[in-house]
């Protein structure tokens, strides 16, 4: 974080000394309301909730609220991300005259409290979307909609920079004149007005901010009230949503069924529906970067191999759950582990869940890649392509899982907390596996290049071949040695994935 | 119906192996010994009662017999089965009720109780009538296409004894079953056990509920500090301890005084008023 905030403030001094006035002020404002934004938005998406500040639980004790507010406010600025602002408020008075630091000392101040008041609003915001099952599920449109929201606002802001030079950006979107609506950048303004001699203006925009405080505080008080005394809200009772047991349709045997279940479990959870829809978010980027992309993007947009690409995309969504099984059963692990099914059993049946939820989504990208290629030329060498990766990535999987289960939250938290106490040696396992797997995957890719590439030398029914048989040959000895692994380990695996 | 596992003996023209027995079983977590060289024979047909106060060490011996939790020394079994040498056999013929926050919470009640008679083995139409009867009897019938997440305590308690007995397992373990359950449905439940038991089943019943404990168990384990201290019918206990009731008795088993002495600034004798 020190070195963040470090590197920021330095490229903040040298931007805004290589601009004229005019457009070094507008600079300092859009600088003021990006960390504003960043720093509120940021912690909830990347960072858990700290439950030891959770309100609800604070409720109980006879503290006023107005107290209330004002520890939580000042708790949320006791952290390391703080460093990153409070930096860049000193690079920022570091550019002034000594009588407007002594008043920029004021506004920066001003600034830290009104950060921390709006961080505060939105994560009260957030809970109260999160408190309930029902909003806990909607959450995961939220860092969609919070990443792609990001990433377009990234792209229009360096499009019209590209565009038109940063200067001429600036000044054609000036916000100087909307920062008394503005909050973020209304203490700036009134730093910027000190430093212009508008002393006058200066003050009156700083009560402005103080003021703006106090329209956000009361927001969030009144928020704050009215979550510790509204219930959660859980589904209506006679909420009837599906009848239908697994006996009633579909396949019926240990396997199928585990299958069944682990394929609702990635509907129904919302952490496995933020994986899985990784790949819509990752395909969403993708084709925003080359269709505003660059010259040497175009390049990439119009190769007719571009569809071999999905397979291994793929790969980096499988990931989690391919190498973690167990860890996403949670608690209920004592529950699986006391039914009377065969380890390779429960094995196989986790993996022809996985494997099919990796073969719709290879499909659905390979089929979207080659019409942005608009090639269709290697789409038939995909499927055994999808059969090896996913074959090399189960193989990987199978062991890995059993050997080194990584611990989840409890569900039922909010999708972006995470766990404590995974351990390096987990962890450190869970990063050398994903090279393990691409080594493995060498020889099929090998024979894809050698029939797609080079003089095209190997026939695509070998390839086929090469990549079924490869895949299928791992996948085999994986379960083979998974299963009797596990067979030796399920009280660990079980004292490991559980959450006390 | 008799015990599958009495049968088994019978046949060979043995006396029946214990229904659910343990030699020796050990469990420590670092320094702490949470079980302690626990022996362990109930036999077929029993109503155990496994009694202790919170950290006795129930669960974990409970926990080692099904096989969630390895032992340091000892081992555990159900009939002819050793748990640590043949999971599978001894799985087959065990019921378990789970803590409440470790079912599958993303299954409708249904799909909970189809899944686990699936993994038994069970056919499917078997799954579908027995599901169907367990509802109706648990009077879960209306949220049987709910989540189980979405369940109240006694719903997931009751939802969790249906998987228990779904599939009729000679041995059942219930770790307060009926904590949260609604006084109708409990005594149904209350019954249903006891015909089990009737028929030849054996049950493991954990409970703090210590008139359940009375009403329903034909002997008693009290564990203290990972010790079983004392093994006795409900009757045998009381008159041992020389008082009218089981959870008298307990109470002198553990060594315990009633007292709340030293708490002088809640109860007011010193003075103090309430804020």
């Amino acid at each position: 974080m020190l070195w963040l905030g470090w590197y920021l403030s330095g490229r903040l001094v040298d931007l805004h000394n290589s601009l004229p006035p005019a457009a070094a002020d507008e600079f300092s404002l859009w600088t003021s309301l990006l960390f504003f934004v960043g720093w509120v938005t940021l912690p909830v998406v990347i960072f858990p909730l700290d439950e030891g500040l959770d309100p609800a639980q604070m409720g109980v004790f006879s503290v006023p609220r107005r107290r209330l507010l004002a520890g939580l406010a000042a708790a949320s600025l006791i952290g390391p991300s703080a460093v990153v602002p409070i930096m860049a408020i000193v690079a920022n008075l570091s550019l002034r005259t000594p009588l407007v630091t002594i008043f920029g000392l004021a506004a920066g101040a001003v600034y830290l409290a009104l950060l921390a008041v709006t961080a505060q609003l939105f994560t009260a915001s957030i809970s109260a979307i999160l408190r309930s099952r029902r909003g806990r599920d909607l959450a995961v449109f939220l860092i969609v909609g919070i990443g792609l929201f990001s990433f377009g606002a990234y792209q229009t802001l360096s499009a019209r920079v590209e565009a038109v030079g940063l200067e001429d950006a600036l000044m054609a979107n000036s916000l100087a004149g909307i920062a008394p609506l503005l909050f973020p950048v209304t203490p700036q303004r009134a730093v910027l007005a000190a430093s212009n001699g508008q002393w006058v203006q200066a003050f009156a925009f700083l009560v402005l901010a103080v003021a703006w405080i106090g329209v956000l505080a009361s927001l969030w008080g009144r928020l704050l009230g009215w979550m510790l005394v509204t219930p959660d809200r859980s589904p209506r009772p006679d909420r009837n949503r599906r009848k239908k047991g697994l006996a009633d349709s579909g396949p019926w045997n240990p396997r199928a069924v585990l299958a069944r279940k682990e394929l609702r479990f990635f509907v129904r959870d919302p952490r496995m529906r933020l994986v899985w829809t990784g790949t819509v978010i990752f395909v969403g980027l993708a084709i925003a970067v080359l269709v505003v992309g660059t010259e040497s993007m175009s390049e990439i947009r119009d190769s007719y191999w571009l569809p071999l690409l999905a397979p291994a995309m793929v790969l980096f969504v499988g990931l989690p759950i391919a190498l973690n099984q167990f860890g996403w059963e949670r608690n209920a692990a004592s529950y699986l582990f006391v039914l009377p099914v065969k380890t390779r059993h429960l094995l196989y049946g986790k993996n022809l869940a996985i494997a099919a939820g990796l073969l719709l989504e290879t499909a659905f990208l390979a089929v979207l890649l080659a019409i942005i290629s608009r090639s269709w030329e290697v789409i038939h060498i995909v499927p055994a392509l999808a059969v090896s990766a996913i074959g090399c990535q189960l193989a990987v999987g199978n062991v890995v899982s059993v050997i080194t289960p990584l611990r989840l939250p409890r569900e039922g938290t909010d999708v972006f907390s995470q766990a404590t106490e995974q351990g390096f040696l987990a962890m450190a396992a869970q990063l050398a596996s994903f090279f393990v797997i691409g080594l493995l995957l060498v020889p099929p890719a090998v024979a894809v290049v050698l029939t797609v590439d080079f003089g095209r030398v190997v026939s695509p029914w070998v390839t086929t071949a090469i990549c079924i048989g490869w895949g299928l040959l791992l996948y085999g000895i994986s379960l083979w040695v998974g299963g009797a692994i596990l067979k030796r380990r399920v009280p660990e695996v079980v004292g490991w994935v559980q959450v006390k | 119906m008799t015990s599958p596992l009495a049968d088994a003996a019978q046949s060979n023209g043995q006396s029946p192996p214990p229904a659910v027995w343990a030699k020796g079983l050990t469990r420590r977590f670092g320094k702490q010994t949470a079980v302690d060289a626990i022996d362990l024979a109930i036999q077929p047909g029993e109503f155990y009662g496994l009694l202790g106060q919170n950290g006795a060490g129930k669960t974990t011996t409970i926990k080692m017999i099904v096989g969630l939790l390895r032992p340091n020394q000892g081992t555990a079994g159900i009939g002819d089965f050793d748990t640590w040498r043949q999971p599978l056999e001894v799985k087959k013929r065990i019921g378990v009720l789970p803590e409440e926050f470790n079912l599958y919470e993303r299954l409708t009640g249904a799909e909970l109780l189809d899944f686990t008679a699936a993994m038994h083995g069970l056919s499917r139409d078997d799954a579908s009538s027995r599901r169907e009867e367990l509802l109706a009897l648990l009077d879960l019938e209306d949220a049987a296409g709910k989540l189980v997440g979405d369940y109240s305590r006694g719903m997931r308690k009751k939802v969790a004894l249906a998987a228990a007995i779904i599939h009729r397992p000679p041995v059942l373990f219930l770790d307060e079953p009926f904590e949260g359950v609604d006084p109708v449905s409990a005594r149904l439940i209350q019954d249903l056990l006891r015909r089990y038991t009737a028929q030849g089943a054996t049950i493991v019943f954990s409970s703090h509920e210590m008139y359940l404990v009375e009403r329903l168990c034909t002997r008693l384990g009290i564990m203290q500090r990972g010790q079983m201290v004392i093994e006795a019918t409900p009757q045998e206990l009381c008159t041992q301890m020389g008082v009218e009731s089981v959870e008298d008795a307990f109470i002198v088993a553990v060594g315990r005084e009633l007292t709340s002495e030293g708490l002088a600034w809640f109860d007011g004798s010193s003075g103090s008023r309430p804020v």
